[in-house]
């Protein structure tokens, strides 16, 4: 679903952010991009949506070389990737339900039939009963869970999330995680940014390293558990 | 049903955009409107001049003196090429006749006329104009056109009052064209503003939408709209306004120069067809200053 060969991402003047990224991730998989901060994890989820270019190498999602994909071909190949963020990027002033129907109003989805996909989606973050609300008056849990119905409503394959509990305190950090895991379980490819080491130990997927822009381990969940329990 | 969903969609943006900065769009929708309103005002004003002009063409008859020694005869065949050279009607006025109208016109005093050793007034001949040259131009070329008959001394037909109508009826064109150039230049610049600020205040939620995959063309057309909307209703506020201003004006203009128009009165500042050009000059100014404010500061 996704494959990264030999990528490089550097800024002018800077070191390179991503130095030679190897990275295959299958269809319908979880994987954990782990590292300190400044380690790369955003910029390399940002190759993936084509928020930023690749300087050198080639990053396949699924079967489309988006390094060398058009400008104008790039909000379609979005639309099959949902993203969440660690700071939500909801808007204010409009309801949970105007948030989430924003990205079928941009696939053209009618009225009635968006308002039927974004009560589904609700339903099954469980926000169905605050779709009137606006969201400042959520929790950060709950607003975390409006992000990712968004991010989820239009059906994508693939699900990018940036430090998505990095706000959250413990409880709703672990009512989020079952969400993408439950996400992952009806089939999307799901793909989580965190320097948080105790999801890593509680969920067991596999966990790929970044450090310094290098890609440092790709382990499966236990054994990256197991080396995380060891200190 | 993409499409008409699509389209459903950036109305509703469009307007919620108005809806979103009422102040902003309030007083930008009032200055276009005051700049259309004058430019219509100075249009029509224009229009209603080159009516007055046109009734006064109408009025005037080209009156062209003969010399006192043109026999009956020559009068004859001059009026004959007067016809046939400007296809008009021409009627002789012999002295005596043009003696006797003069006369009737001085009313008590004209018996005076009759102690007159001998009949001072030329034959005359009275050209009454065809419509197509019942104009200031057409008028003073005609004259000049006649003067050089042999046998006219002069040539009369109101020159003046034509001649000072025109002039105004000039300037007011000519102002017209320079109004409408400020007009459309603030237009512009007055919507393309406030779409800067609308731009910048709705900066969130286009990253949003190109998050989602929004194309560039999506995230463009309600601004496109929102200007063309600000256009259009300036249009409208300007029209009520001169409708408004015919209303309270038009009366009195009318009475002012009922003796040049008579009873059927002033032509109307604003005629239909004068208020759809109004609008759709609106509309696209609106349109034209969204196109460079969504140019030049959406960066998407």
């Amino acid at each position: 679903m996704i494959q990264m060969f030999h990528v490089y991402k550097a800024y002018p003047g800077d070191p390179p952010v991503l130095s030679d990224i190897n990275l295959h991730v299958e269809k319908g998989e979880f994987v954990f991009l782990t590292g300190p901060s400044g380690a790369g994890k955003t910029t390399l989820l940002k190759l993936v949506f084509c928020a930023e270019k690749a300087t050198k190498g080639q990053i396949l999602v699924g079967g489309r070389n988006v390094a060398r994909i058009r400008e104008s071909a790039v909000p379609y190949l979005r639309r099959n990737i949902g993203v969440v963020f660690q700071d939500f990027k909801l808007l204010p002033h409009r309801t949970v339900e105007d948030n989430v129907a924003f990205a079928l109003d941009v696939l053209g989805v009618p009225r009635a039939e968006a308002r039927e996909r974004v009560h589904r989606m609700l339903k099954l973050v469980g926000l169905q009963h605050k779709a009137g609300s606006l969201p400042l008056r959520l929790s950060g849990g709950e607003q975390q869970r409006v992000v990712i119905a968004r991010a989820l409503v239009n059906d994508p394959t693939i699900l990018l999330a940036d430090e998505p509990t990095g706000n959250l305190d413990p409880a709703l950090t672990v009512e989020i995680m079952d969400l993408l895991m439950d996400v992952n379980v009806r089939g999307t490819t799901v793909m989580v940014a965190t320097h948080d080491n105790t999801l890593l130990q509680r969920y067991q997927k596999r966990t790929v390293r970044l450090e310094r822009g290098m890609l440092v381990s790709d382990e499966d969940g236990v054994k990256a558990a197991r080396r995380l329990a060891l200190g | 049903m993409s499409i008409l969903a699509k389209t459903a969609y950036f109305w509703r943006s469009a307007a919620s955009g108005l809806r979103h900065a009422p102040f902003v769009h309030f007083v930008a929708v009032t200055t276009i409107a005051i700049a259309l309103f004058s430019a219509g005002l100075a249009r029509g004003l224009g229009h209603l001049v080159d009516g007055l002009l046109g009734s006064l063409g109408g009025e005037v008859q080209v009156t062209v003196y003969l010399s006192p020694e043109l026999d009956e005869e020559s009068a004859v065949v001059l009026r004959q090429r007067m016809e046939a050279a400007t296809g008009g009607t021409v009627t002789v006025v012999p002295p005596e006749a043009a003696l006797e109208r003069l006369a009737t016109e001085l009313g008590d005093l004209g018996e005076a006329l009759a102690h007159l050793p001998e009949n001072p007034l030329p034959p005359s001949l009275e050209l009454e104009v065809p419509r197509e040259r019942r104009t200031p131009g057409a008028l003073k070329a005609l004259a000049e056109e006649l003067r050089a008959l042999p046998g006219v001394t002069g040539v009369d037909y109101g020159e003046e009052a034509v001649a000072r109508l025109s002039s105004i009826s000039r300037a007011l064109g000519y102002g017209g064209w320079v109004g409408f150039a400020v007009v459309m230049m603030a237009t512009v610049a007055i919507v393309a503003a406030t779409l800067q600020l609308a731009i910048y205040a709705r900066r969130e939620e286009i990253e949003i939408q190109k998050l989602v995959g929004a194309t560039d063309r999506f995230v463009k057309v309600p601004f496109l709209i929102e200007g063309f909307l600000q256009g259009l209703l300036g249009a409208v506020v300007a029209l009520v306004g001169l409708l408004a201003f015919e209303r309270l004006v038009g009366p009195g203009l009318s009475s002012l120069f009922a003796f040049l128009v008579g009873r059927g009165g002033l032509v109307p500042l604003l005629e239909p067809k004068q208020a759809l050009e109004l609008l759709v000059t609106g509309g696209a100014l609106g349109l034209g200053g969204s196109f460079i404010a969504v140019g030049r500061f959406l960066r998407v």
